[in-house]
């Protein structure tokens, strides 16, 4: 029902390709990363972070970003963008409390070296969506 | 003719004095012997694949190394002793922050005290395996311990707790004293002949 509405309203369609790309980006940004990173560092995360899950987390993120301006736009309120970016920002923030809080399987070496891999990527799709805005800026 | 009788019986009576010293010589010899293969303990080695873990209120992990020797004889405990050594920086809770926080002068002071050392001085036969009685270091405390365990199949398993207050590893204060006294200690060494 919402994917129809989406899809039926030009703005609305405009936010919705906003969201998917700046997921689909993310999520490229986010597996390059992933990466590099364990190679870089002789580690292997796999059994808790892979580019399956990155790639979910990343495009469903930012369609949820995007749905948030779709409503912000339905409500018409003057601030209102600013406020879902200082809500997605503080959001954004606030998650990177979880990889500094988890547990990992006692099995994992280097459980030290995991908040430097995960902290970027949950900061990646607020930085990318926020990146391509003025690209989808209704003309 | 008197000269060579006297001497006659002097060598015979050399003689017998040296098969004595002989005799006495060989059976001090096989009673030593005896002895030492009454004593003689089996020699075990560790293997790799040996496990390490604690688990307490708000807490838990595993240490990863462990060296020690093992000299275990179901039917000869008396010869029977053990000494192990943990290595305390090898500690891994599965969080880089509590890794480095447990290593700290708060906790183990693993600089000060780097490993954790049991070394056995008596086995005894209990209902459901056997027991180790020896004295067990953490932290520079050493205390005397008595450790419950089973070996079959090579594999020797204990279960036990270790009161970490005894030991003065951490404190009941602030955010310390949301991990409990007791640590659970869960130990599987298997060892190879």
């Amino acid at each position: 029902m919402l994917l129809f509405l989406l899809l039926n309203n030009k703005v609305m369609k405009t936010n919705l390709i906003h969201g998917v790309l700046a997921g689909v980006l993310s999520a490229i940004a986010s597996v390059i990363y992933l990466n590099v990173y364990q190679n870089l560092n002789f580690v292997d995360f796999s059994s808790v972070i892979n580019a399956g899950s990155i790639i979910g987390a990343s495009i469903m993120g930012c369609v949820f970003m995007a749905i948030g301006y779709v409503l912000l736009e339905k409500i018409g309120k003057p601030n209102g963008k600013g406020v879902l970016n200082l809500v997605i920002i503080g959001l954004s923030s606030l998650s990177i409390l979880s990889p500094l809080l988890m547990d990992l399987p006692l099995e994992l070496d280097f459980p030290e070296l995991f908040p430097a891999l995960a902290i970027p990527m949950h900061l990646f799709p607020a930085m990318i969506f926020f990146g391509l805005d003025p690209f989808f800026k209704a003309k | 003719m008197h000269i060579s009788f006297y001497s006659s019986i002097f060598v015979e009576t050399n003689t017998t004095i040296m098969k004595t010293v002989n005799y006495l010589i060989i059976s001090g010899v096989i009673i030593l012997l005896s002895a030492f293969t009454i004593n003689e303990s089996v020699n075990l080695k560790i293997a790799d694949n040996y496990s390490i873990k604690f688990s307490g209120t708000d807490v838990e992990g595993i240490f990863k190394d462990l060296k020690g020797s093992v000299q275990f004889d179901e039917t000869n405990l008396d010869a029977s002793k053990v000494s192990f050594s943990v290595a305390v920086n090898t500690i891994n809770t599965g969080n880089g922050t509590k890794n480095k926080h447990a290593i700290s002068d708060k906790w183990f002071d693993a600089d000060k005290f780097p490993n954790i050392t049991f070394e056995s001085k008596r086995f005894t036969k209990s209902t459901v395996g056997y027991t180790a009685t020896g004295k067990m270091t953490i932290h520079g405390v050493t205390k005397k311990m008595t450790i419950p365990f089973t070996f079959a199949n090579d594999m020797f398993k204990s279960k036990f707790s270790v009161n970490r207050m005894d030991f003065k590893i951490g404190t009941m204060k602030g955010m310390s004293k949301n991990v409990s006294n007791a640590i659970e200690l869960d130990v599987t060494i298997p060892v190879t002949k």
